[in-house]
């Protein structure tokens, strides 16, 4: 424990030094999992201990043969026991660092997964799909390499180092120094060039982004480009941004060619060294025939560690980088106003209240989405929204199943700020049916239910009708949708959608301009269907006035603003944009038939 | 009814020899590399004996004379080697880089060249990771791979020859090492090579799932499915978690292996120089030769793990790439040119169903659309009216019956030549991150600047580009999150109508659009009727009424034909569905404000 604590307070330090993102991952997933760090610590520093007493023991088993006395064969039998230790002991090493690794990584990511989950839409507003994926994926394997492959190596090379230089020293320090310049003097080269080639790297993955970003689009964008016999251009694009990509890669690959190899090099002055220094030595007696050779042994022995180091440091740097973006949302607040207070929601048909409803998104206070809207919708009615588009429909359906939280004080239900109404009940209460609906690529089932059993989901396929649909599906129920729902068409991924809803015993519900992919049959039947739950309050959205005709009540907004409200019949008969909009359509309605006269 | 990508399941559709066509173009360079692998391999091999002849000489030996020289040659070889080396690795990196330039290219080519079909069972994510993973895997495998490898086995087998020269039987004592440690190896390789495809497996639907509750995230929380989706990652998760971890264990193990073994190898040196009486004058030279050999054996033995996980990988991706490339679900291109596009089109007897087992979809139609014409296709949701126009459009094949394009059969007809005959509006808008410009010409060298901006002028675009700072330069966001449905619309007709072709086949949208494009809309739609042919699957009264003519699907099959008011007089089925608009009082459309001539 007290190791702990001083790993903790070298730690502060560290974070104090300009990683503070590493730190807080190693304090908050590496250190929970010290005892795999110990055991690989300890396996560590045994192979390095193991591997420098095979140049020791060789030595004196040279020098005993070349003196012509027995005891050479003892040794190469200890060395060979050596051989075997290392191989399980440095096993044992990898293991234990790259699994806690692993295991650092897997708990993080899923601590970024269930935080992607819970976070508002205004936070998805903010960060392409694109770079979360990157967070999620790329972003991660630096953090493990970060928890694994560095933490060993950090190990690795500091006690190959201490004892492989310390033998040295034991041995001559003279020509120790002969080993330790040409090394120092290589390691310098490479250290000048790794920034160089990160800084390469960095725009090469930028490259590697762009292109996958044109490919991306190109795909997904085939039927237009097949359409158009557009192949030719679009391939065009995607050849000059590999084309970029190539040019840093071979750059790249100059800066390795030159620097990387420094140390190899450098290993072979030093052996150079020890032969020009070193011979003499042997003759003058201060140094055995032996010990020179292994001390030609050792520097083998540490020049593999000096070209790790190269790399660790970028690994450290990448590492925090990456840690910076993952924590980023890891630390993203989530808006859970109910959080502590959490009213249980009214079971049926709430009324709800809009008490001078002011709402602007983050982005742009100054512009209200929605301004100053007064209003009540009884419990148990049928509402109709009616506006052109801009007008703040679906952000007041939005701010209604709180996928954006509304100020406070200014939505009702039932006599109580929806606010503080516990989030997931509420959303329970929810029948919310957007304009364009999100089907995942799972089965028909799969998507109505989410684990709802198959009588209830059958219920509400045909409640929504859906039920001729499924009939020509392959598989029915079962039909797995392609990506988005692609295999079935516009007005069969609204319905699925629409079934979704239905399944639920909703006491509100939520119709954003649902109707529009259906013909005028269908839009009937669910109508139909809808009127059917007179428990429920319903809120339908629509510039379909044929939508808006039965309800009960007809909000009119303009600009945010609520310019208008009461039943079709009152609406028609006073001036506003809800006349003119009927007007025009009995105009065109005229016209129609003065046209096809 | 599309090909499963199951390349593990089949047969090995390809050999390395595939990769010949995609590499010959730099067959100098690749040759260069393997010219001055054996140089390499060389200067390598000789080091040791250079290193040995040092010590025999002036370290036990105890001669003073010539220590400089005799060291600097072996200074030399270090160094040469690494000038050598580097040209090497650079010409290999070259070379390697032009040929996955060419296979990407041809990866793309060929994507592009496959029907919708193909893509209905085909995930984006899935075609993505051959065009950038699998294609990068090779890449590591050319460069760190496979050529680095031949140096590495050159090196070896010279390494080995030496050896024998030095001394045959302290070196056929080594050798005898050889087959269990290339049977541990190859134990591990296998071993590996199956969890390769279980770790990118893995990755590959960890990240798909990802992606796709990024996506549906509102309906994620507006059905409180946050722990379901969470339980279900933790899954993926964790195994792909464990595959590494299984996975890490073999790598570690191999690496070990070859750690320790080659201490082992100095043991077996030792004991043998110990008990076979060799001359203890020659012994320090000779171990620290065989030292030097076995490092040169080793290293690469250990990178060798490294570069084979690079070959496995490599061969698990162009299972992929070279499945993908082998697939042949295309719409088959025909070689008829067409002299002159009026626009004239004559469908008979046309069917056509989506699986063999399954009902017609079209169940013998018989339509022709006169140049000059307006036709409007009316008739429920699941009438056909869609799938005629997937066929128009060649995005399906295999249809019975004719359609016929100014008296050509469509499916003989030449690609760029049905363009130019017959030009789509889809429903579904494919929108393009760049300008607006570039959304309406596709680059498109061909494509007479005039036209375009007539296009730009008859959609309407022009007034939506207006609005916008950077005008016809403004960059789409992604997916064209920064225009309307209706603003989507204008662009994907524009984009039609730049083309200029014959006949254009408009796809109305159902979804009812902003006020203000939907009159943008109305009135492009109005110009567009009065010079030229066109087949209207419309959903708008104004669209239907200025037709020509209205042809009612039912089922697979013309129902009616016939003017809005015979139609009506009819009291039939178009009659029902006018009704039913009417009375449900909202579909009607602005009316067009001044009636197509010749339709009263």
């Amino acid at each position: 424990m007290a190791l702990l604590r001083a790993i903790g307070r070298a730690l502060e330090h560290l974070g104090n030094r300009g990683f503070p993102h590493s730190t807080r991952f190693v304090k908050e997933y590496v250190l929970p999992l010290w005892r795999w760090y110990l055991a690989g610590t300890l396996t560590v520093l045994l192979t390095n201990w193991l591997s420098v007493l095979v140049p020791t023991l060789m030595a004196d088993a040279l020098d005993t043969m070349r003196a012509g006395e027995p005891g050479a064969a003892a040794d190469a039998l200890k060395i060979g026991v050596l051989g075997l230790s290392i191989i399980v002991v440095r096993t044992l090493s990898r293991v234990w660092f790259f699994t806690p690794g692993r295991l650092a990584e897997s708990q993080l990511r899923e601590r970024f997964f269930s935080k992607l989950v819970r976070l508002q839409p205004s936070f998805y507003a903010r960060y392409p799909t694109g770079d979360l994926l990157s967070r999620a994926t790329s972003d991660m394997s630096f953090a493990r390499a970060l928890a694994g492959f560095a933490f060993m190596q950090a190990f690795n090379v500091v006690g190959t180092l201490v004892m492989g230089v310390g033998k040295m020293l034991s041995l001559s320090p003279a020509l120790t120094l002969t080993v330790a310049v040409p090394c120092a003097v290589a390691y310098w080269g490479v250290s000048r060039a790794t920034p160089q080639l990160m800084a390469r790297q960095r725009v090469a993955q930028k490259q590697l982004g762009a292109l996958a970003d044109e490919l991306l689009s190109t795909f997904q964008g085939v039927a237009t480009v097949q359409g158009f016999c557009a192949e030719d251009q679009f391939i065009a694009r995607l050849d000059a941004k590999a084309a970029d990509l190539r040019e840093s890669n071979l750059a790249m690959t100059k800066l390795r060619v030159a620097a990387f190899p420094l140390l190899t090099v450098a290993g072979g002055v030093a052996t150079w060294g020890l032969l020009a220094f070193g011979a003499p030595a042997v003759r003058s007696g201060q140094l055995s025939a032996g010990q020179l050779a292994a001390f030609i042994a050792l520097v083998g022995f540490i020049v593999i560690p000096m070209r790790m180091l190269g790399w660790l440091l970028p690994v450290f740097q990448r590492a925090e980088a990456s840690l910076e973006r993952i924590w980023l949302v890891v630390d993203e607040a989530v808006d859970r106003p109910d959080a502590g207070i959490a009213k249980v929601p009214p079971a049926s048909g709430p009324t709800l209240t809009f008490t001078n409803l002011r709402f602007a998104f983050g982005d742009a206070p100054d512009r209200p989405v929605l301004d100053g809207v007064t209003a009540t919708i009884p419990g148990g009615s049928t509402v109709g929204v009616y506006g052109p588009v801009g007008s703040g429909k679906s952000t007041l359906l939005r701010l209604l199943s709180r996928l954006v939280n509304p100020p406070p004080g200014t939505i009702f239900v039932d006599g109580v700020d929806i606010r503080e109404l516990d989030l997931n009940l509420w959303r329970q209460q929810l029948c919310v049916v957007a304009q364009t609906p999100f089907l995942f690529s799972e089965s028909v089932q799969e998507n109505i239910g989410f684990g709802a059993s198959r009588e209830a989901v059958m219920a509400a396929a045909r409640a929504a009708a859906l039920g001729p649909d499924l009939e020509t599906l392959p598989a029915g129920l079962d039909t797995v949708v392609g990506e988005r729902g692609i295999t079935l068409s516009g007005g069969q991924r609204q319905r699925v959608a629409l079934a979704r809803g239905l399944l639920r015993p909703a006491s509100l519900v939520l119709l954003d301009d649902v109707l529009s992919a259906v013909d005028h049959k269908t839009e009937h039947e669910l109508l139909d269907t809808l009127r059917a739950r007179s428990e429920a309050t319903r809120i339908v959205v629509s510039h379909r006035m044929s939508a808006l005709v039965h309800t009960d009540l007809i909000l009119v907004l303009d600009g945010g603003r609520l310019v208008d409200q009461g039943p079709h019949a009152e609406l028609v008969l006073r001036p506003g944009p809800y006349r003119d909009a009927w007007e025009t359509q009995r105009e065109s309605e005229a016209a129609a038939a003065e046209a096809t006269a | 009814m599309s090909p499963k990508p199951t390349p593990e399941a089949e047969s090995r559709a390809w050999t390395w020899g595939s990769l010949v066509p995609y590499m010959r173009p730099d067959a100098k360079w690749y040759a260069l590399a393997l010219v001055l692998t054996p140089a390499v391999a060389a200067l390598n091999v000789a080091q040791p004996r250079l290193l040995k002849a040092v010590i025999d000489a002036h370290v036990t030996g105890g001669s003073p004379e010539g220590l400089q020289r005799d060291a600097g040659y072996f200074l030399a070889a270090v160094v040469g080697a690494f000038l050598m080396e580097g040209v090497y690795t650079y010409v290999t990196a070259l070379a390697a880089e032009n040929t996955i330039l060419r296979l990407r290219h041809a990866l793309v080519r060929q994507v592009l060249s496959l029907s919708q079909r193909f893509f209905e069972g085909q995930p984006t994510g899935q075609l993505m990771s051959r065009a950038t993973s699998d294609i990068d895997a090779l890449n590591d495998a050319l460069t760190s791979g496979s050529i680095s490898l031949a140096l590495d086995v050159l090196t070896m087998v010279g390494v080995l020859v030496s050896m024998f020269l030095l001394d045959w039987k302290l070196a056929l004592v080594l050798c005898l090492l050889g087959p269990p440690i290339a049977g541990v190896i190859e134990f591990a390789r296998r071993r590996m090579r199956s969890l390769f495809a279980e770790i990118r497996d893995s990755l590959a639907s960890l990240n798909a799932y990802v992606a796709e509750r990024v996506a549906g995230i509102e309906v994620i929380q507006l059905y409180g499915l946050e722990l379901r989706v969470t339980e279900r990652f933790a899954e993926l998760n964790a195994r792909y978690r464990d595959s590494n971890v299984t996975n890490n264990f073999y790598d570690a193990g191999l690496y070990a292996f070859i750690d320790g073994i080659a201490s082992v190898c100095i043991a077996v040196m030792l004991y043998w120089g110990a008990t076979s009486g060799s001359e203890p004058a020659l012994i320090v030279g000779l171990v620290v030769a065989f030292n030097g050999y076995i490092d040169q054996l080793f290293r690469p033995l250990r990178e060798i793990s490294g570069k084979i996980t690079f070959i496995q990988r490599a061969a698990t991706a162009l299972d992929k790439i070279f499945w993908l490339l082998g697939v042949d679900d295309r719409i088959t291109a025909g070689d008829r040119g067409l002299a002159e596009a009026k626009g004239h089109l004559r469908i008979r007897d046309l069917r056509f169903r989506y699986r063999d087992d399954a009902p017609w979809i079209l169940d013998g139609i018989d339509l022709e659309v006169q140049p000059g014409e307006v036709v409007a296709v009316v008739g429920r949701t699941g009438a056909g009216k869609s799938t005629l126009v997937r066929l128009l459009a060649r995005v399906h094949d295999g249809y019975q019956g004719n359609i016929e394009v100014d008296g050509v059969e469509l499916s003989r007809l030449r690609p760029q030549d049905i363009r130019r005959a017959v030009g789509t509006v889809r429903q579904e808008v494919q929108l393009f991150r760049d300008t607006l410009r570039f959304n309406v010409t596709l680059d498109d060298p061909s494509l007479d600047p005039a036209r375009v901006q007539a296009a730009v002028a008859q959609s309407g675009l022009d007034r939506i580009a207006a609005r916008l700072p950077e005008g016809m330069g403004h960059v789409i966001r992604d997916r064209g999150s920064d225009l309307s449905a209706g603003e989507g619309q204008i662009v994907s007709l524009a984009r039609t109508l730049a083309r200029d072709p014959a006949l254009v086949i408009l796809d109305e949208a159902t979804a009812s659009v902003d006020p203000v494009s939907e009159r943008l809309l109305q009135e492009a739609i109005e110009r567009l009727f009065v010079d030229r042919t066109c087949l209207v699957i419309a959903h708008r009264l104004s669209t239907i009424t200025r037709a020509d003519r209205i042809v009612v699907l039912h089922a697979g099959k013309v129902a009616e034909v016939g003017s809005h008011a015979e139609l009506l007089e009819r009291d039939g089925m178009y009659a029902a569905l006018y009704r039913e608009g009417l009375q449900a009082g909202g579909e009607l459309e602005p009316a067009p404000t001044t009636p197509k001539p010749g339709a009263a």
